[in-house]
């Protein structure tokens, strides 16, 4: 084989990324740049932006196999774990071995804040029909009000893949903005004497409870929400490891190394589908403005139902505790310690606040599981389609079972 | 468009219909547990000898410890207290 170093010189050249860099990537690059500024210059949920940011920038070098669609690519191994729904959980399971459900055992009521404020979820899903999304387009969008990372990218992934990475973006940033959203939400929908509002202490709970909490919430919910079970049930999972205390180790892992391995592969995969074609689209624009409403709403229903138990209670219920129902732990329940003890410094809200956004937690799985059971497919058939070859047309239920049975007889 | 949108209202409240019901099942269930599994306190733990009570034994103890920690911290005996001695 003959080289000539002119025709060699020209076939390396044409084989670096330089040659393929198109104006979309180069935005595309910028956008994981302004990212990673983010996440490292202005410390915004730097544990997911940063990684987020980085997977966006390789994603979008010109053959560099580095796109979440790039079949055998190392990111795409990763997004198998989004596209198959199987990170989400696990970051979940490590949130449930972080959490403390004492403050919420301690006072239940709460969990009614919780609920209240995914009034933001249905809010920007009827935005979001307005706007001219489809139904499921639109849950996955109004999903963001529910300020869950993880459940945004779960309900993203299954009912509307294309839009994942704006969704996802818009989550996570407008979650690191919580300190700068709400506070004004909070001060226009209450007045000073209500903030000023102390909360009685809250009275211990029996390590029993604490331990039959998860058991008992997984069974009531994921039977009455099958479609929860993946988030819900491995959230549970990571509290009774934290609760049970005969498994310190597994407790560990999850709230330490587990948690942090699956942060940095989601969010590589995330960032590593953020490409062009799927990012710079009049769409984006629209789930972020939708976002930053549903995070508004959120917000806002919370507080006006914490009013409500303001006034239901004589004025035992500090209303500012409603804001943390938009989940966001525990960044949602430091904002209503700080707008509380703006208004009096004497007044701590902290662990109050932390019953209504551990129940935001809840909520917001709840109404994924909603979702889930509405638009999504929870029979599981197109999960496991690569069952196919072994036994036949996979089906739900007992004649799944029965065709598996067969299949392994013969 | 009308038509999507009545059906994104009936859909979100159905939706909050259903997450307000979850939760207020999980809300009985929680009152319930705790009604049924009430807080106890620990027992307190045994109150720790005070040298004070010690046998005779130990007051030769006391004395030659609070002697030698007088003269390594350059103080007065009175100065401090040994408040408990524990063999291992």
């Amino acid at each position: 084989m003959e080289f000539s170093f002119g025709a060699s010189a020209s076939k390396i050249i044409h084989s670096t990324g330089f040659s393929d860099l198109a104006g979309g990537d180069l935005i595309m690059i910028g956008v994981g740049c302004t990212l990673i500024y983010l996440a490292i210059g202005k410390k915004f949920e730097p544990l997911l932006l940063l990684p987020m940011g980085f997977g966006c920038l390789l994603a979008n070098l010109p053959l560099s196999m580095m796109k979440a669609t790039d079949s055998g690519g190392l990111l795409n191994f990763f997004y198998q774990g989004v596209q198959h729904e199987i990170l989400p959980p696990i970051i979940f399971m490590g949130v449930g071995a972080l959490t403390d459900f004492g403050p919420l055992l301690a006072n239940p009521t709460t969990l009614l804040l919780g609920a209240a404020a995914q009034i933001g979820v249905y809010t920007t899903l009827i935005g979001a029909v307005y706007l001219g999304f489809n139904m499921q387009e639109a849950a996955a969008i109004g999903i963001i009000g529910g300020a869950d990372g993880p459940t945004s990218i779960f309900i993203a992934s299954k009912l509307a893949p294309h839009l994942l990475a704006p969704i996802a973006v818009a989550a996570y940033s407008y979650m690191s903005l919580v300190p700068l959203i709400q506070p004004p939400i909070m001060k226009l929908l209450t007045t000073e004497e209500e903030r000023k509002i102390k909360m009685a202490q809250l009275k211990p709970i029996s390590q029993t409870v604490k331990i039959l909490f998860p058991i008992v919430v997984t069974f009531v919910c994921c039977l009455l929400l099958p479609g929860v079970t993946p988030l819900l049930g491995m959230f549970m999972l990571g509290n009774l490891f934290r609760e049970s205390g005969v498994t310190q180790r597994l407790h560990e892992t999850t709230e330490t190394h587990l948690i942090n391995i699956v942060t940095i592969m989601l969010a590589l995969s995330v960032g590593s589908s953020m490409t062009a074609d799927s990012f710079l689209r009049l769409e984006t624009i629209k789930i972020i403005v939708l976002g930053l409403l549903a995070f508004g709403f959120a917000t806002a229903g919370g507080l006006i139902f914490g009013k409500i138990m303001c006034k239901a209670t004589g004025g035992k219920v500090n209303p500012l505790i409603g804001s943390a129902g938009v989940s966001a732990v525990p960044m949602a329940a430091r904002v209503s310690q700080k707008v509380g003890a703006d208004a009096d410094s004497s007044n701590f809200l902290l662990m109050h606040a932390m019953g209504p956004n551990v129940a935001g937690v809840i909520g917001s799985a709840v109404a994924a599981g909603i979702f889930v059971s509405l638009f999504g497919d929870i029979s599981g058939v197109d999960t496991h389609a690569s069952l196919a070859p072994v036994i036949g047309n996979p089906e739900p239920g007992i004649q799944a079972i029965a065709t598996v049975v067969d299949a392994i007889k013969h | 468009m009308e038509v999507s949108v009545s059906s994104a209202v009936n859909v979100s409240i159905l939706a909050m219909s259903v997450i307000f019901t979850v939760l207020i099942i999980l809300i009985f269930t929680i009152k319930t547990l705790v009604k049924l599994i009430p807080y106890q306190a620990s027992p307190a733990a045994p109150a720790r000898k005070i040298v004070g009570s010690s046998t005779p034994g130990q007051d030769d103890q006391v004395a030659a410890i609070t002697a030698s920690l007088a003269a390594h911290m350059g103080k007065r005996p009175d100065e401090f207290r040994i408040v408990n001695i524990q063999s291992r």
